[in-house]
This record gives C-alpha cells, structure tokens and sequence, in this order.
C-alpha cells in the first residue's frame, strides 16, 4: 500500500478537506465522508449561544476514519499562533497543527517571517507542524529544517480558484524536500488536484473548490478520484517530453512502400 | 454579583463561581469547548475548583469549520 507518512500517522487517502463555507454541518459532513479524507481541517472561534451548530467538534469526532487537524487562522503573529495551536491541542487532543498566519485580509498571503517562528517553537513542542506558505523554496527547506512534519505552499490565493500559478516553485520545493510537499489553497479543479500529484504532492488540501461547488459531496468525490490519479500516475513514471514526434507506429513496410 | 469579560463581553455573576458555574448559565456542558481564563487554559478536571474573579478574561472556543 501506498501510505501518506505524516508525523507517526499513515493515512491512505491522500485528500486533506477543509470544513469552511460549507452552506451547512449536514453537508459538510456527506462531503468529508465521500472526499475519504483522512484529515481535515477545522477553526477555534469562540463560542455562540446562538449559533450552537456551527460547534463542528462532535460531529467531525463522530467518523471514526478523521483526524482533526485545528489551523491558527485569525492569528496575525507567531504569539497569536502559538497560543491558537496550544488551545486546539486542548480541544482537538490532535498533535496536528496548520499554521496559518497572515496578517492582511485582503489577500491572504502568509507571514513567513512569524510562521517560522511560531513553526520553531511548535516543533520543538512536539507538535506535527503544518505551516501554509508561500511557494518558497528556501522558507521551505528553513521550515523542514527546523522539524515541520510538512510545507504546505499555496497554489494561489485562499478561495481563488485561480490554481496552480505557483507550478515552477512548487516543482523545486518538491525537488529539495524530504517531507510531504502539500499544495494548500486555490486549487478550484480536480484536475489540478491531478496535476499537483503528478508533479510529487504528498497530497492536496481542498476546501472552497468543494464548499462552495454545488453539490459539495459529488465533487468531494471527484477531487478523491483526481487525487488518487495524480498519485497512481506519478508513482508510475511520466514519460518524457520531446520537442519532437516520435512514431508510436510502424512507418516502413506500408503498403508496398519501399522506404 | 462580579463581572467578567466574557468572549468580549461583560457578564455578572454571583461571587464564589466557578467555571463550572459560568458553563451551566451560558448553557454548554463543556465538552466540546476549551476555556481560557487570563490566558490560561482550565482543563476540564479543574473547571469545578477554578474560582472566577471579578474582572477576569474568559475566552470560550469552539471548532468551526476552517480550510
């Protein structure tokens, strides 16, 4: 079998889902369950008398198969993250941890000046340290050196669904790494999905493309059947390219032809 | 009575509560939330013994759903 190795957890979908913008729990949950995802991601907020059913924690423990994996979203520095990641392991009772610090709302582009320091600190914790990125390769092998269980750079922007414009740097990130290189935002297709394993991904994290698709389960669905391909394919060799035709026929011997 | 921030907002309380306490009004068992009281997290074993004093921090936190 072909097993994603995070940290001491082996999972074999190689699926990570995202639980936000989902139009509801019910939903949300028929999506995780036909994604197969093994790990997904949730967010601390605090707590709302009003809104008791955006309480994602019985229902994600329910399914037996899912790891929870708390990001530190609305944390704008490493302190902020810290602290997130310490009250997500109290809830959570997850090692796992998605750093995920940025500090301006309009685009979302991760800090990589305080996630390497809230990575820092989090590793030596003994935390499984998620941390979203830039596609940056050196920040990459900073972050692999330092004890993050995985990188996590972004295609593009969070909910853009503009894909994978990072290509080339995610291609030297995988090149340089020796843990599971994660494409973590604005993949919108399951053949992006396809893609970013073909080119190494130890896996996919996915959430808008599903949530706001509109029938969250069956694209779920569709991003694990992508996601495996991608894998199988990758795992099977990619022929070479060439800049020029090669013949998959016989050209000689046609037809009384005499080459 | 004393008041404490709750979440952000200010909430009254009879004197001698405990967490447990704040936990029964605000009509949450507790399970499914972490508490944080001045920046410490109170595990769930400590929630009946910790007293809240006036003027205290108390951040209730949830998961919601997150990419």
């Amino acid at each position: 079998m072909d097993f994603l190795q995070l940290g001491s957890y082996t999972f074999s979908s190689r699926l990570i889902l995202g639980t936000g913008k989902f139009s509801n729990t019910t939903v949300m949950l028929e999506a995780v369950k036909a994604s197969g995802a093994q790990l997904v991601t949730v967010a601390l907020r605090r707590f709302n008398r009003e809104q008791l059913a955006d309480d994602l924690f019985s229902p994600l423990k329910a399914l037996p198969e899912v790891t929870l994996m708390p990001n530190t979203s609305g944390a704008s520095t490493a302190a902020e993250a810290v602290r997130a990641a310490h009250i997500a392991r109290e809830l959570s009772g997850s090692p796992f941890i998605k750093v995920e610090i940025h500090p301006n709302p309009q685009h979302l582009m991760p800090d990589p000046i305080e996630t390497y320091e809230a990575c820092r600190i989090l590793a030596k914790e003994g935390f499984f340290v998620m941390p979203y990125i830039a596609a940056d390769p050196v920040l990459a092998k900073r972050l692999e050196e330092i004890g993050c269980t995985s990188v996590m750079p972004l295609g593009s922007a969070i909910g853009s669904g503009q894909g994978l414009a990072t290509a080339e740097m995610i291609n030297i990130i995988i090149r340089e790494s020796n843990i599971p290189v994660i494409v973590d935002a604005g993949l919108r297709s399951p053949s992006e999905a396809t893609l970013a394993m073909e080119m190494g991904c130890g896996a996919v994290l996915v959430n808008s493309a599903v949530a706001v698709s509109e029938h969250p389960p069956e694209m779920a669905e569709a991003f694990a059947e992508a996601v495996a391909a991608g894998r199988k394919a990758f795992k099977a060799g990619l022929m070479p390219k060439s800049s020029s035709a090669i013949a998959t026929s016989p050209l000689t011997a046609f037809l009384g032809v005499n080459t | 009575m004393i008041t404490i921030e709750l979440n952000g907002k200010q909430q009254t309380l009879p004197p001698g509560s405990a967490v447990t306490d704040l936990l029964s009004i605000i009509g949450s068992d507790g399970n499914t939330v972490a508490i944080v009281v001045n920046d410490l997290i109170i595990r769930p074993d400590k929630r009946s013994t910790h007293l809240l004093q006036d003027a205290d921090r108390v951040e209730i936190l949830v998961f919601a759903g997150g990419g």
